[in-house]
């Protein structure tokens, strides 16, 4: 389950990312297609904290937990600020904040996927 | 806020605004790991656990920094000037003595469990501050000159 909805959320970021690399090339800022991508990512990173604080205790080794446990609770943090800094940055650099979050948001989450795995 | 050098003076704009974002990614991993490695199970390594929160709170203030641009950039590069002797120092210490560094933490191995991420980003850091210090001193300059007649 857990495994499952963080494909979904590197799904999500891979897509926010590559948008973002688009509407830095073409010049635009940020809009309300982009920012609901951003959402739909922020929606499925707060079930997945959710999801992993009740189901923490799958992961056994207190110094992997603490990995797994810190990285679920600054997941979400990700998206929202990148996309506060995008709104105020008028440049074209605005989507490089949103592209650079994405990403962090992509590896941190194969690398929750990866723990998580290593306890089934 | 009202003298004009000090508001024109910003870290933030332009390519800034990645390396705010960046440091506030780093940031964030290392304060959330820190403080579970302190309260959770801190007498495994302490010296390990107390450089890490160090490194969190260093990366914390350089994001604000970075963010705040004006006053702040003086206090930026201190701040950046102290990761990179961090990363230096303890990256070298824990290969001369891995087992008082059993987790990976921001600093140990150089930040490779980071993806070498902490010993690139002071050095941007450090080059960025030095931009944005330059250009506040060419601004100053001019407004300087600006007001040179009237003043006095």
């Amino acid at each position: 389950m857990i495994a499952a909805l963080t494909y979904v959320v590197v799904g999500l970021s891979v897509v926010l990312c590559g948008a973002a690399v688009v509407y830095a090339v073409r010049d635009r800022l940020i809009d309300d297609l982009l920012l609901g991508i951003a959402g739909l990512l922020e929606l499925a990173l707060l079930v997945v904290l959710v999801g992993g604080l009740v189901g923490s205790g799958h992961v056994t080794d207190s110094a992997e937990r603490a990995t797994f446990i810190a990285y679920l609770v600054s997941l979400p943090v990700i998206p929202p600020g990148t996309a506060f800094l995008a709104i105020k940055e008028k440049s074209r650099w605005a989507m490089g904040s949103i592209a650079v979050g994405a990403f962090a948001v992509g590896v941190m989450s194969a690398r929750l996927a990866q723990i998580w795995m290593s306890y089934d | 806020m009202t003298d004009p050098v000090l508001r024109d003076r910003r870290a933030l704009g332009g390519p800034g605004v990645l390396l705010v974002v960046v440091y506030g990614v780093l940031a964030l991993a290392a304060t959330g790991r820190s403080v579970l490695q302190i309260s959770e199970y801190f007498d495994r390594a302490p010296l390990a656990y107390v450089l890490s929160a160090l490194a969190a709170v260093v990366y914390l203030l350089a994001t604000w920094c970075l963010a705040r641009g004006g006053r702040w950039v003086r206090v930026g590069i201190v701040a950046c000037a102290v990761e990179l002797a961090g990363v230096l120092l303890v990256g070298l210490a824990s290969y001369l003595d891995p087992s008082a560094f059993p987790d990976k933490t921001v600093w140990s191995h150089f930040g490779q469990g980071y993806g070498f991420v902490p010993l690139v980003l002071p050095v941007l850091g450090l080059l960025w501050f030095r931009r944005v210090e330059r250009g506040a001193r060419a601004d100053a300059a001019v407004h300087e000159q600006d007001v040179a007649p009237t003043s006095d």
